[in-house]
């Protein structure tokens, strides 16, 4: 019995060794051919130079042509397909993602928390709190941003929701008359941005309590109100990251656009890019503008729509610029002698009308 | 079914530029358009090769990828081709594209777009074969007529090969197994019938100095 016990052990040995030693071997001898070119890298056997001159071309080496023309001499595109892989696999799936999840996350912030009232309700006295300029340059850059937005997102993704819809040759023609509009109206868009900038960058300059405003979350997700100026610290990013993407988006669809100053196409590729980017961060964002200028805060609309609030939302959400606004008008009513009586009436002007 | 492929041996285009101009001619391609082009990297230096390129009708075309309208299909042949019809002159197919192949014309105002021409393979475009439609808006459908591309059929050192893959490749492997390695074929020894390298010099031809 223990014989048996013993030479049974030693076959196990043996089975488990031989098994173990040929998964190693596996392993371990394809190895071999890498180690040899690794101690000695010029083992390739007799050198061909119409490889290396290939490689060459492959890094987008430029060579000479008779055709005329930009990009003519450059063999292999070599960034072609890094674009490809960017507009296809990154830009379109995560910019559809990013736009997707943050209209759910409004939409649920709406349905949870509600709009945001005004404290004590409206007291029926207005306040004016944009000027006929100030809302015609918003208007006019909202018109540009959304004719631009809608083009551009309908020739990112046209082709995967329009194209079931109107069929080929109906979607032809819609992307066309999109390509056109976001052509003709694109260049349009750097005056709106500038406009905007001239006209309200004055109160969106980072002042104190902006930092703990942002801190707070805005009062947005309870602990009551934050105090602001005329513009809160939320305003004041949105407004950089309109001009400042509004920027980006302006000088790198000039460069698209007009593509008759011999950029290559390297230049349009990064230009795409951004632009790409720029307008997906953008149009994200404004939806989070659009919705607490709407639905999102109880009495906002009106500020851009014939220019007044309730001051009692100026006192809710704007408090310091409230206390300026009264601070002010209250010097013009004593430097006014005769027209007291007018302005105690229910319309407060910030003297701000152009 | 066959599978059409272009292969340009660069062993033996001469730059001589007859696939460009006959596919101009063949075709009638709008002004400023060249649908083919040769291309010479290390121009009159040793070692200069030449190389007539146009569409390669890619299996994954990154055109048709990128295409926003996916104007591009892919024929029972392999050729990649567009509808002009659907095309709204982007230019996305022109990033995309390895090889350099879309076109387009300049004929809008503030140098806008026009639609994009490209190589057909001589095999026109959605319209009815030979249609007066389909020749003004894509040239000649000579794949139709059991033609070949022009400009291949026009290479005066057979350098540019047009046709079904497999006979191409086939074409091809014979000559690189009659002549050897790629890298060896230039030079004295080569093209005089000495065997072997010419002496003092390395296989491009370049004097190396020594005897």
């Amino acid at each position: 019995m223990a014989a048996h016990k013993k030479t049974g052990a030693r076959h196990h040995r043996i089975i488990v060794w031989s098994l173990l030693s040929l998964v190693g071997l596996t392993l371990l001898l394809p190895l071999i051919p890498y180690a040899v070119a690794y101690v000695n890298p010029e083992t390739g056997g007799v050198p061909n130079p119409g490889a290396d001159l290939w490689r060459a071309v492959r890094e987008a080496d430029v060579g000479t042509t008779q055709v005329q023309g930009v990009d003519t001499g450059v063999l292999i595109n070599a960034n072609g397909e890094r674009w490809r892989h960017f507009r296809m696999n990154q830009l379109i799936p995560i910019g559809a993602m990013l736009m997707g999840s943050v209209l759910a996350l409004i939409v649920l912030f709406y349905l949870v928390r509600g709009p945001l009232r005004i404290q004590g309700g409206p007291s029926g006295k207005k306040i004016q709190r944009f000027s006929v300029f100030e809302r015609i340059t918003h208007w006019f850059t909202v018109s540009l941003f959304w004719l631009l937005a809608l083009t551009g997102l309908i020739l990112l993704y046209g082709r995967f929701v329009l194209i079931p819809v109107l069929g080929p040759e109906g979607f032809g023609l819609t992307a066309s008359a999109c390509k056109e509009a976001h052509n003709l109206f694109g260049p349009m868009f750097l005056v709106a941005i500038l406009m905007m900038f001239v006209t309200f960058v004055k109160d969106n300059i980072y002042a104190r309590g902006d930092l703990n405003w942002l801190l707070k979350g805005g009062g947005m997700l309870g602990g009551g109100h934050v105090s602001a100026g005329r513009f809160n610290a939320g305003e004041k990013i949105w407004f950089w990251i309109a001009v400042l993407g509004g920027l980006v988006l302006s000088a790198s669809g000039l460069v698209l656009d007009f593509a008759v100053f011999g950029q290559g196409r390297a230049v349009m590729e990064i230009s795409h890019v951004l632009h790409g980017i720029a307008a997906l961060v953008v149009i994200t964002v404004s939806f989070g503008h659009v919705y607490l200028g709407t639905a999102g805060v109880e009495g906002t609309i009106g500020s851009m729509t014939n220019g007044y609030v309730d001051e009692a939302w100026a006192k809710t959400h704007h408090d310091r610029w409230y206390a300026e606004v009264k601070a002010a008008a209250g010097k013009t009513e004593e430097a006014g002698s005769v027209g007291g009586g007018a302005t105690a009436s229910s319309v407060v002007s910030p003297v701000r009308d152009g | 079914m066959a599978r059409m492929k272009f292969l340009c041996d660069a062993q033996r285009c001469i730059e001589c530029n007859a696939c460009v101009t006959a596919c101009k001619n063949e075709n009638e391609v709008p002004w400023g358009v060249n649908r083919r082009r040769v291309v010479t990297i290390n121009d009159g230096s040793p070692g200069e090769r030449s190389m007539s390129v146009a569409c390669m009708h890619c299996s994954d075309a990154p055109c048709a990828a990128v295409c926003p309208v996916d104007c591009f299909y892919t024929t029972d042949d392999g050729v990649v081709l567009h509808d002009k019809d659907i095309c709204i002159g982007c230019g996305y197919c022109f990033y995309a594209c390895p090889f350099g192949a879309p076109q387009f014309p300049k004929s809008e105002a503030f140098g806008s777009r026009g639609k994009m021409d490209k190589c057909t393979f001589c095999g026109g475009g959605p319209e009815a074969d030979n249609s007066p439609e389909e020749y003004a808006k894509y040239g000649s459908n000579r794949l139709a007529e059991g033609k070949l591309p022009l400009c291949a059929e026009m290479c005066a050192t057979r350098s540019l090969i047009a046709g079904d893959g497999d006979t191409v490749s086939e074409i091809f492997r014979e000559r690189v197994t009659w002549r050897g390695a790629s890298g060896l074929t230039w030079g004295w020894g080569v093209a005089y019938g000495k065997k072997g390298i010419r002496r003092g010099h390395d296989v491009e031809g370049k004097a190396t100095g020594g005897d």
